[in-house]
């Protein structure tokens, strides 16, 4: 099956190149989409900006940092509160937002001067918080302010003070994702081996790309301390500052993003020979591997087959409970990239849920090369889809559920699909084996949902009738 | 008898192992051989190797494919040393193919990360 045209497509005919159909005795030899290319003009693309791959989805997860964004107010509140990654310190991240507030006449006669007031200004009222980032963003980079400048004046006042700077303004890349290439790189180069610190077991490893949404990262801990662990560096679920200058003291990387965060593990292994394993967190099957696979790497195989026996004993009896309720549902996954081939399986087969569509909006090829290696025949492989390629898509594979994040969530709800949030999750955390009987009742509760199927009704018309759901308590 | 039993091995390690995708060819050339060596030796009753940092990484996705490929498929519990290792060779060479001659992705041979 060559790639898919859509009827909606016809006038940007480009858009063929980035949709495919998997057929039989196809693989990506023949058919892998164009990812991580421009958004075609012509198409309303969902993709965020560079500046928010770096801010929203790495930097601002980090539990004791200011995150200061140097440009004017709306980048900073439409970065800000609108993900879900608490912490274990009173959710410090997400109470503050920090912006330099640049208006025009900073614009045309230079905002250096107000950055550095911003940052000191930030710090005299926080005195507690001792690291800080600092973000450009697209007319602070364009009138060249040079924020390394800054912030070497401000570190060199303030000798107690540690800062990052992240110049990545949201015109730099094509999507997120370059966002996520500078933050990554800028780290490793600047800041990774500038602090040491205790080392308490002889098992040590970075827990990279996992960002604690709903709480994700804390579960995991429980895991990780059973088995006697130490996690040097949470890259960057629940985490430091500092600890992430102690990434070279760890044995092994353990990636689970590798979209958002394989860059770091890649030059980690280069520059300090430290191994990346690569695993998958979301699912029963998945989740037991990569314990065994952390535990074969450190020799403590017999602990982790212990851990995993009581995960079992307590969550899978749930879990099947869903899977005997969702055998057989049709899902469509279109949230940033890993999570297609992250997914795809594990609801496939821990839920019994046939995965018919799947879009990215930050992917690179290597992501669909995963995915269509993993996914189904019949299903569709999307880039950089846009809403008119939603709805065509729903009509030709009928979703029971869609996961995906609030904006494209609210437009299927209006077509009375439900939506799980893929994004910051319902009512997380997913990951792990209890984090998969969240996600399984959620979707579970979105597909039995009665009021979709009242919303459809309009009571003014008597000849339609109310429908009667059943449905059985959890 | 050849061919299924690398389509079997094939399809398993196109389901389950991410270590085939990693970002460069030089990653997954590394990844493929040392992962597979490692399988191929667990399956033939061979001592793995442990003593490096990437000896210990590969036989971490070794031993989980070997212990995959021993309950899934049969032929793989019953079969010899020769047979088993003249499978994952073919399978070695399918992957490189795959994932590396004949990938389409663009960013396989760029010399940063």
């Amino acid at each position: 099956m060559p790639m898919v045209l859509l009827e909606c497509d016809k006038d940007i005919p480009e858009r063929q190149k980035h949709i495919y159909l998997k057929a039989p005795d196809e693989d990506t030899r023949e058919y892998l989409p164009i990812a991580n290319a421009a958004t075609i003009p012509g198409t309303l693309s969902e993709r965020g900006c560079a500046f928010c791959g770096a801010k929203l989805v790495i930097g601002g997860v980090l539990k004791d940092t200011i995150q200061m964004i140097h440009g004017p107010l709306g980048c900073a509140y439409d970065t800000w509160h609108t993900k879900r990654y608490p912490t274990d310190n009173g959710h410090f991240n997400m109470k503050y937002v920090w912006s330099t507030d640049m208006k025009e006449s900073h614009i045309v006669f230079g905002g250096e001067k107000r950055l550095e007031q911003s940052m000191n200004e930030a710090f005299d009222e926080m005195p507690d918080i001792k690291r800080m980032i600092v973000y450009t963003t697209c007319p602070t980079a364009l009138i060249g302010d040079d924020i390394k400048a800054v912030a070497k004046k401000v570190m060199k006042e303030r000798p107690d003070v540690d800062i990052f700077t992240v110049e990545c303004p949201g015109f730099s890349g094509v999507s997120q994702s370059k966002g996520h290439h500078v933050l990554n790189i800028g780290w490793i180069n600047e800041k990774v081996e500038t602090l040491e610190k205790e080392i308490t077991s002889e098992y040590t490893m970075n827990f990279i790309g996992d960002f604690n949404i709903q709480g994700d990262t804390q579960l995991l801990q429980t895991y990780w301390d059973k088995l006697g662990i130490q996690v040097v560096a949470h890259f960057t679920g629940n985490g430091t500052y500092d600890d992430l200058r102690c990434m070279h003291q760890a044995k092994l990387n353990v990636v689970n993003c590798a979209r958002s965060s394989g860059y770091i593990a890649n030059e980690l292994k280069k520059r300090y020979g430290i191994p990346r394993l690569d695993i998958d967190s979301w699912g029963f099957s998945y989740m037991a591997e990569g314990i065994r696979k952390i535990c074969a790497f450190f020799g403590i195989e017999e602990r982790g087959e212990a851990l995993i026996a009581e995960e079992e004993a307590k969550w899978k009896p749930k879990l099947d409970w869903y899977k005997e309720r969702l055998q057989g549902k049709k899902m469509a996954i279109w949230t940033g990239g890993p999570r297609l081939w992250h997914w795809t399986k594990s609801v496939e087969d821990d839920l019994g849920i046939q995965v018919v569509a799947m879009s990215s909006k930050f992917g690179h090829e290597e992501d669909f090369e995963k995915v269509i290696a993993r996914g189904r025949e019949g299903t569709y492989y999307i880039d950089d889809g846009n809403e008119l390629e939603f709805f065509e898509i729903i009509d030709l594979v009928k979703p029971d559920v869609i996961f995906t994040g609030p904006r494209v969530g609210e437009l299927v709800k209006k077509l009375h699909i439900p939506y799980v949030n893929g994004h910051g999750y319902h009512n997380g955390p997913y990951m792990g084996f209890e984090g998969f009987v969240n996600l399984a009742r959620d979707t579970y509760n979105a597909v039995y949902n009665p009021l979709r199927h009242l919303a459809a009704v309009d009571i003014r018309d008597k000849a339609q009738s109310t429908p009667v759901i059943m449905r059985e308590a959890a | 008898m050849l061919e299924d039993k690398l389509e079997d091995v094939f399809s398993y390690t196109e389901e389950r192992c991410l270590w085939q995708f990693f970002s460069r060819t030089w990653d997954r050339t590394e990844n493929i051989h040392g992962v597979v060596d490692q399988a191929t030796a667990l399956l033939t009753g061979k001592p793995p190797k442990r003593d490096t940092p990437m000896e210990r990484l590969h036989y971490a996705d070794g031993r989980t494919m070997a212990d995959d490929l021993r309950e899934r498929y049969p032929w793989v519990r019953e079969a010899g040393e020769e047979e088993i290792t003249q499978v994952m060779e073919s399978l070695k060479a399918r992957l490189l193919d795959t994932t590396i001659a004949r990938s389409t992705n663009r960013e396989l041979n760029h010399h940063l990360y």
